[in-house]
């Protein structure tokens, strides 16, 4: 270019940017088309009460709604699971309603399963292709070909489920979930003769000894607990509530401890017997405690005979100073607390040291006591053994026995590959997923009703092992639905019509907001029993019925029945020598069993140990890292029995040298542009276990091996003291 | 030679300061005081000859933020009857036909580090015109006061009301 062509575009230019400075500096005031609604103020925000439905919690909402759009989501002060407090994933699912891949209406399958071809189709239409289906089923007499996979379900949903399978005359109705507290509820029933979920109370104790529950990130009810946390720790003048952390991994809960007892993966019962029989031993245990539940000290000493101090040391690679520190802090200091959490749970072992971790308790003599444990409100009735109903229907799947699979949720990418689960569903002849977004579930549907928003929704929910009272939180649409969705229960009731005879007649709703209500107007009947509407708006602006129905009922005590829990040792699937680290995968703070990953505000919440975003990484200890010649940020492979994967390498002192540590949630094939083919899923490398004749969900007992692929690894961080600022990688 | 660096530097420094004092001086604000509307209504018309009230289309203010606008619907409710056949109105209805709301300029606006309420100074009894001037007698909209920060002042000291930072700047 000449020096005077270069001058002359210069001008050019310069003239231009001043001329568009110059021109009318004015907005645009957009008037509505049609007035808003009576009771709509424009500029004037509404809250609405309404419940979360995110993660199993049911934590309390308030949402801002302006000019008809819901704002921002903050936590109802009243209720009693969450009292004001919400998590980042709670005030993120503004994001599952205002997504911009959203399905919008439903859709038919037009090309082959996974392509993500579908055609538009109207409601109609969809409600009588599966009605067609369904009748077939009938026709057949083959009705028990139907499959019906939810998450857990409480409240009004359950039953509605319940009445429709049963009016179909199919058993398979799957409640499963990765992290369903399953194991929790089993364990508490062995032990302590209730079917019902613990309640821990940790703002009155004085000594917490946690044993992998993640109650800050995820464990039962992680805001109410988060919460409760804060209390034991400064809400008392005089006592700051002690904390011990038993796990291979810190995670922010252990971050938060005073102390941290890397125990090795698979010997926390081991640990929890161990620290009984020195407090046996030392006759520091609750005596009153021990006679009423039926046992004495002599007959204890003698089981625990086999947990002698140098070999629980050796076997969980503590220290045996610490061991005996902990054993006489845990029995000296009264209230105090044991409890166990997942990383635990799922290992081999896990039911067995479950239940060590809960005879702790009752050493410490805290059943139904301050500070200590007990039986959560709202009924514990739930599933104990979801993994086996998962594994027979996988082996009905397999043998051709469904025809028809419901699908809620995205059980396609939260279900270990391991389990069969995937091959054995491509072999259903049709899949109808409820899906909002095109998850790997729906990308394998034939037919997807698409779903509401939370927001848009009707519902009730009654959180398991969140309070200690009982609670029915209340969810109430806040907006007018975006798109032509449709809720779950509203299309299985249309379904249900469409279908006539028995089906029709179990289930006489008109809608299922109906059905809430009727449900609500039971409840409340025998306390009230008058003007019911006026109770309901009362009950809607609350945001549902808090502690005022029935009593907790009686306590916990010592289920003399139970058989002595002998955690044994763990076993993993894979050989030592040639996979030489433990996995453990954890749910991220951010999402959850993978559910949050689509949400992009979620994406960008660093992950407060590592403070990586918008990806998945691999926490490697820095004398692993330093023996394979791994450094920050380079692209590791990490290969298991079961698969292989590729992530960046997060060198984290937090964790034990023979352990590596990846987060749940990512490396989805659908879920949106946000979620799409980001970061790798780790349960494609997690192996099966039999322990006995029964499988077990034993999702921290495989090993792998870990290999330097490049230095490349792409890491992106909020900050981070080694540099790896590369958020330019990150493109939205 | 060190005068002339002396020199040069009270030159740029002198060009710096009357740069600044060129922009401060420039009109920056760009906005027009009465922008030509995608529809030439005249509040003369309405709120003058007809004595409409303010409050009639403006129906918000007393109890808003916002005093709003009327809705499109608003308009042609009235306007199905009345001079249906002008060229405005048909324009109007035109609007309507395809569904579209009227991209009304603004005239009045505030940063948005500024929280105004409408209502506040409805029930402080303040008339429509002291902010926005004989509205009545304009047939386009002309802002008539300055919108900055002294004028604000200027009249919350004459009426006693707060001038305490936050009762605006939240």
């Amino acid at each position: 270019m000449k020096r005077r062509t270069f001058l002359q575009l210069g001008g050019m230019t310069a003239a231009g940017a001043a001329l568009a400075g110059c021109r009318s500096g004015n907005e645009k005031l957009i008037p509505y088309l049609i007035p808003a609604d009576e009771g709509v103020t424009p500029g004037k925000a509404e809250y609405y009460a309404s419940s979360c439905r995110f993660c199993p919690a049911g934590c309390g909402i308030l949402v801002r709604v302006s000019d008809g759009r819901a704002k921002k989501v903050e936590g109802n002060p009243a209720h009693p699971v969450n009292r004001g407090k919400l998590c980042a994933r709670g005030q993120a699912i503004l994001q599952e309603l205002y997504h911009p891949d959203r399905i919008a209406q439903p859709l038919k399958r037009s090309g082959s399963r996974g392509s993500g071809e579908f055609r538009k189709i109207s409601w109609d239409e969809g409600i009588a292709l599966l009605t067609e289906k369904l009748k077939a089923l009938q026709q057949e007499k083959t009705t028990d070909r139907l499959a019906l996979l939810t998450p857990p379900l409480s409240g009004t949903l359950a039953d509605l489920t319940d009445r429709f399978m049963a009016a179909f005359g199919s058993p398979n109705h799957l409640s499963f979930e990765l992290l369903a507290p399953d194991w929790l509820r089993r364990a508490t029933r062995q032990a302590f003769g209730r079917a019902s979920l613990p309640w821990y109370d940790l703002a009155e104790t004085r000594y917490l000894l946690g044993f992998g529950a993640d109650f800050v990130e995820h464990h039962l009810s992680p805001v109410q607990y988060g919460h409760a946390f804060g209390r034991m720790r400064q809400a008392r003048d005089t006592v700051r509530g002690h904390f011990t952390y038993v796990g291979g991994r810190m995670s922010l809960t252990g971050a938060s401890a005073d102390r941290w007892l890397p125990a090795r993966p698979g010997s926390e019962g081991t640990l929890a017997l161990g620290l009984a029989r020195l407090i046996l031993a030392d006759s520091l245990h609750d005596e009153q405690a021990l006679a009423a539940s039926g046992l004495q000290r002599e007959k204890l000493l003698r089981r625990l005979a086999g947990y002698q101090l140098t070999r629980v040391a050796e076997q969980t690679g503590l220290p045996q100073q610490a061991i005996v520190e902990v054993a006489r802090e845990f029995a000296t200091t009264r209230p105090a607390l044991a409890m166990a959490g997942e990383a635990v749970a799922f290992q081999s072992n896990g039911p067995e040291a479950v239940r060590a971790v809960l005879l702790l308790n009752l050493l410490a003599g805290n059943l139904n006591r301050p500070g200590g444990v007990y039986p959560a409100g709202g009924g514990g009735a739930g599933p104990e053994n979801s993994f086996s109903g998962l594994l027979s229907l996988v082996a009905k799947m397999r043998a051709d026995r469904i025809g028809v699979a419901m699908i809620q949720g995205n059980p396609v990418h939260a279900i270990p590959p391991a389990t069969g689960f995937q091959e054995a569903l491509a072999r259903v002849p049709f899949i109808v997923s409820f899906a909002t977004l095109l998850d790997d579930t729906a990308l394998q549907a034939d037919l997807i009703l698409p779903d509401h928003a939370a927001l848009e929704s009707w519902g009730d929910v009654i959180p398991q092992g969140s309070a200690r009272e009982a609670v029915v939180g209340l969810i109430q649409p806040v907006v007018t639905p975006l798109g032509d969705t449709r809720q779950i229960p509203d299309s299985l009731l249309a379904t249900a019509h469409r279908l006539g005879g028995g089906m029709a007649a179990s289930l006489p709703f008109q809608s299922y907001r109906e059905m809430v209500k009727g449900a609500m107007r039971r409840r409340i009947a025998p306390a009230r029993g008058t003007d019911f509407e006026t109770a309901w708006t009362e009950l809607l602006r609350q945001g549902g019925l808090f502690g005022k129905i029935g009593s907790t009922g009686e306590g916990f005590r010592r289920a003399t029945a139970a058989a002595w829990p002998e955690p044994g040792e763990p076993r993993f699937a894979g050989d030592e020598k040639e996979y030489p680290l433990h996995l453990q995968v954890f749910p991220s703070t951010a999402f959850y069993d993978g559910r949050g990953a689509p949400l992009p505000w979620l994406q960008q919440l660093p992950d407060p140990m590592s403070t990586v975003v918008w990806d998945s990484w691999v926490e490697i200890n820095p004398r692993t890292a330093a023996e394979l010649g791994i450094s920050h940020g380079d692209l590791v492979e990490v290969t298991s029995p079961a698969g292989s994967l590729r992530a960046p390498a997060v060198i984290y002192p937090g964790i034990r040298p023979d352990m590596v540590a990846i987060p749940l949630g990512q490396g989805q094939q659908g879920g949106g542009r946000y979620a799409r083919g980001r970061g790798a899923n780790p349960l494609s490398l997690l192996a099966m276990i039999d322990e006995g004749t029964e499988p077990r969900p034993a999702w921290h007992a495989t090993r792998v091996r870990l290999t330097r692929v490049s230095e490349k690894g792409n890491l992106v961080t909020a900050g981070h003291p080694q540099g790896s600022y590369r958020s330019d990688l990150v493109g939205i | 030679m060190n005068k002339w660096w002396y020199i040069a530097g009270v030159a740029a420094a002198a060009a710096v300061v009357a740069g600044s004092a060129l922009i401060y001086s420039l009109p920056l604000d760009t906005r027009d005081r009465s922008p030509r509307q995608p529809l030439a209504f005249s509040h003369k018309v309405h709120a003058g000859d007809q004595g409409i009230h303010c409050l009639y289309c403006h129906r918000h203010a007393p109890r808003s933020p916002v005093a709003g606008i009327p809705a499109v619907a608003d308009c042609r409710a009235c306007h199905l009857f009345i001079s249906a056949d002008r060229p405005e109105i048909i324009k109007l209805m035109g609007y309507w036909e395809k569904k579209e709301p009227i991209p009304w300029v603004r005239v009045y606006a505030l940063p948005d580090h500024v929280y105004f309420p409408h209502m506040m100074h409805i029930r402080a009894g303040l008339p429509c015109s002291s902010c926005h001037g004989e509205v009545a007698t304009m047939d386009r909209i002309t802002r008539s006061v300055s919108l900055k920060m002294g004028w604000c002042l200027d009249c919350h000291r004459q009426h006693t009301a707060s001038i305490d930072c936050w009762t605006c700047h939240i």
